[in-house]
Formats: structure tokens, sequence, C-alpha cells
């Protein structure tokens, strides 16, 4: 199997794999990509770009992928079923192919209804099931409606996981279905607890594909109370919410949580980790430092 | 059976704006069952437009989807044709006066019932869904989007293209909590999440293996299109 990216080359060698991820700005400024570029190029190897999440309009991910080229950060592109139907699905990839991308990450999306466009169409055309079989099928030379590609076009698929929902069992078939389709890496939903990270070692151990758990920093203990009432399949150890509430240096606590996390995934023997910032964009330095991972 | 709710009056009077005189009709079908656009609702909707125009005639018609073949009506006025389509009518005697219909029928009702009169013909009722009477709870509940390719026999007897919000076809996204659809946590409703009770009834049944196969993407080829059927010889 080739190679097109650092990021998998990375996932392919016993290195530790960090990926990051870059939040697109809502105006037309590139500065704001950059600035999160620069404070990530150095430990990351790859970092994510999000599909204007739960809908809500952002800068597209294709010119902030392009942006992060520019500034030297390799991209893994995010797309969603939610706004392309699968014409405008394979003509965006086709086109990110073209201009060097390289890493492709196949999700379902949230449904229109969750943020602020909600009067929006949900398309959902394909699932992500389709969608990584829709990559895949590109780049062995084919488009869907069966036309031959001269040049088909250069990526790795990657998908994505929520280890916390129930049944879990429902999850795991989907990855399956997923991996059957394609898929080359898992990045999933945030893990804050070990115990969930336990189990979704357990739960794929028969899966022969790289799985980054997720972790994004918990900025405040109100971040911690909106996560778990707002992301599917979260949970937050009591432990670690007393340590948000008694804390003095948040900002510390944060790093030392998401630093022990990191960790933890490197002990239960996943070959790296996927880190949200979500604005901390600055320290994530600092958490794999401390993570001792390196 | 066909879910419908009322539009408000206001957007009501803005349709009928120019018209003085009316007729209210409702429909004895679906409407009629589920008590959106029978008798009863009919005449309440006429107390209403009284106060603003005059409905110089209100009743109930066969099923608005069906009213009977359109050679019965031939040669007729709208008068008459109204008069032989209603089962109760009221006013009748005063029908040439009407300078338009109000329809409480589904949307398939008003525009069977437009395309046989030369009167305009307007919805009384935003059209909703195909569903059925709850069972338990408080809420009717869509179960056909009519899609044209039914799935169900791959899916428990469940429609992930009607019941999930994605109309995802390879089992549940993401976004599932507590055994409900994301969407749940945007509207304040419990949406149960199709993909889960998907998976509980095919578990049951003994027939996850439904679930573990990749299933195609829908075609849109004939949904996306104005769809008719050939009537079959001697069928109604």
């Amino acid at each position: 199997m080739k190679v097109y990216s650092r990021f998998m080359e990375s996932l392919r060698s016993s290195r530790f794999t960090v990926s990051g991820e870059i939040d697109p700005p809502k105006d037309a400024n590139p500065a704001e990509v950059v600035e999160q570029v620069e404070a990530l190029r150095e430990h990351v190897v790859a970092a994510n770009v999000t599909d204007n999440p739960i809908g809500d309009v952002i800068m597209c991910t294709l010119a902030t992928c392009v942006i992060m080229q520019q500034h030297g950060l390799e991209p893994i592109y995010q797309a969603t079923c939610r706004d392309r139907n699968r014409i405008a699905l394979q003509s965006d990839v086709i086109g990110a192919a073209a201009l060097g991308i390289r890493n492709v990450l196949a999700l379902t999306g949230d449904h229109p209804r969750m943020g602020k466009s909600r009067d929006a169409k949900p398309v959902f055309d394909l699932d992500s099931v389709l969608l990584t079989r829709t990559l895949s099928t590109l780049r062995s030379g084919r488009n869907l409606s069966g036309e031959e590609l001269a040049r088909a076009p250069e990526f790795h698929i990657g998908v994505g996981l929520s280890p916390g929902v129930e049944p879990i069992e429902a999850e795991i078939i989907k990855l399956e279905k997923k991996i059957e389709a394609g898929a080359e890496f898992v990045q999933t939903q945030c893990i804050y607890d070990e115990k969930v990270m336990e189990r979704l070692r357990e739960e794929t151990s028969h899966l022969d594909v790289p799985i980054l758990p997720g972790i994004a920093p918990l900025r405040s203990l109100g971040m911690a109370k909106f996560m778990l009432a707002n992301v599917p399949g979260i949970s937050i150890p009591d432990e670690v919410m007393r340590r948000l509430e008694s804390t003095r240096d948040l900002k510390e606590t944060a790093i030392d949580i998401a630093a022990e996390l990191v960790s933890a995934a490197k002990d239960y023997g996943f070959p790296g980790v996927h880190i949200m910032p979500v604005g901390m964009h600055m320290h994530v330095g600092e958490i794999i430092e401390r993570s001792g991972v390196r | 059976m066909i879910h419908t709710r009322h539009k408000p009056l206001e957007e009501i009077l803005q349709m009928l704006s120019g018209a003085t005189k009316v007729a209210v009709l409702g429909c004895g079908g679906c409407v009629a069952f589920y008590r959106t656009g029978g008798a009863a609702q009919v005449r309440e909707l006429a107390e209403k437009l009284g106060e603003h125009l005059q409905v110089v005639s209100l009743g109930v018609s066969n099923r608005q989807c069906y009213l009977c073949r359109e050679e019965e009506l031939s040669g007729l006025g709208d008068a008459e044709r109204i008069r032989k389509i209603a089962r109760e009518l009221e006013g009748f005697e005063r029908l040439e006066e009407v300078e338009a219909v109000l329809s409480l029928a589904c949307g398939v009702g008003v525009q069977n019932l437009a395309g046989l009169l030369e009167l305009p013909v307007y919805p009384a009722q935003n059209t909703l869904f195909m569903g059925r009477r709850r069972v338990e709870g408080d809420f009717d509940i869509e179960l056909c989007v009519g899609c044209g390719d039914c799935v169900l026999g791959y899916t428990g007897g469940i429609c992930p293209v009607t019941r999930c919000s994605k109309s995802l076809m390879n089992g549940p996204c993401g976004g599932v909590f507590n055994g409900l659809c994301e969407v749940s946590r945007a509207t304040g409703e419990e949406i149960p999440c199709a993909w889960v009770e998907i998976y509980r009834r095919l578990k049951k049944l003994g027939r996850l293996e439904e679930l573990r196969r990749i299933r195609e993407p829908r075609s849109h080829a004939a949904s996306g299109i104005p769809r008719r059927v050939k009537v079959q010889e001697g069928a109604g």
C-alpha cells in the first residue's frame, strides 16, 4: 500500500503520532488560520480541518487546507455528508487531491438543526460508510458513474468513531463497515475517561487499523459541563470534575488532564492521539511534552 | 394516513384576499379521521372566517384525493360539481355566488379539487406526513416518505429513510445519545434514534447480519422527478 502523506507515514512507523485540529474562522481572514498553524506546526504531524460543525457557517475546508499547506502544516480534510450530494463530494475531493491534499476524513456530519442554520436542507445523500467507499472508488481510478480517471486522486481515507455511545456494538459494526469500505485510520470523538479508552481498546482489538483517541483539553468547568450535556457518549470522571472545580490555575490543570490522557492512550497501546485544541492551540506543545510520549 | 395541521388564520385570509364569498370544504378521508378536516373543523373554521368574509356554503366532500371520475362531471359548472362531490353541504343553493373554495383536505385533495374546478381552490392546511395514530405516548408519528425503494425488509420493519433524521443507510451516526437522535437536543423532543431501534430489533430477530452489510446509496433517479404509475386495467 502506497504512502501519500506524512501523516500516514508516521502511522506506519513506530512513532507515536499526534494529529491536531484547525478551527476555520467565520470570516475571510487567513491570518486566523495561520496563527493556529504556527501554534501547531512543530508539535503535530498533520491537522484536521472541520467542515462547518453543527452547520454554523465558517471558512470552507478546502481553502483552510490550502492556507495550511502554504504555511507548512499537512491538512486532514474533513468531508461531511450534510451539505453535499455525491456529485459535490466527489468533485470537492478530486479538487482537494489536485491541490495536494493527501488525507481525507469521511464523516456523516451534524444535522443542520443543531446550529444556527436550522432551516437549511439536510442533504445526507451518502452516509459516512458510503462516503468512505466513494473515496476508495475514486482512489482506485473510477468515479461513482463508473468512468475511469486517468489520474486517480491520491489520499488516505480516515473515519470517525464515537467510543462512548450505546449500544457500542452498533457503533463497532459501523466501524467494521467503514474499514471494509476502505478506511485506513480512525480518529475518535473526545475521550476523558480512561475506562472508555480501555473499552475502546477491547472492542476494537480485532481490527487492523490505527485508532487515534480524541483528546480535547477542558478549559473550564463550564466547558466540561457543556461537553457532558452536548457531546454524545461523553463521560468525565468525578475526579476530573473535582480538579477543575478546585484548581487555582485552570490552564495548567487543563494541560495536565489532557497530558495524562495522551499518556494513557500510549499506555493502552494506541498508536497516537488526535488533539482537538478548541482554542488552546498555543498549548498543544505543552500537552504533548508533559505527557512524556516523546 | 395523511397528517395535516391548520394554517394560521392570517395566512388563509391572505390567500383569500379579493374573494368575499367563499365555500369551505372538508374532506371525508384521513383528515376527517384525525379530526383536522372533518365536519366539525369546517364549521369551526367557517365561524372564524365569518368575521372577515362571507362563507356562503360549507360542507364535507368525499375523499378529495378521489372524488369521482372526471367524465361524471363533464358539462357541469363549478356549483353543480361541488354539489355532486359533497356529502354534506350547507348553503348549496348559493354556490353560484362563490368566488373561491377553501379546502381542508391534504395537498393531494386540494390539487385534485383544484383540477376539477374553474374556481380558485386554496389549502386551509399544511400537509405534514404519512403516518399512524399513536399507539402509546402523545404523538402520531411519520412512518413513510414514499421513497419508492422500500428497505423495511432489511431493517426489521423500521424505516431509516423516514425515521432517521439523516435518512442514513448504514447504522447510527455518532450523534446518538441515550438511544435518542441528536436532533432531540436541538428540538427538546425525544426523538428515538431509528438505527438504535433497528439494531435492537435485528438483534432480537437474530438478523444482525443485515446490519453488517454495506447498503448501497439510495437512488433518487425515480423520486427526484414527479412520479407516476400506469393505471392497471380494471382498477378503480
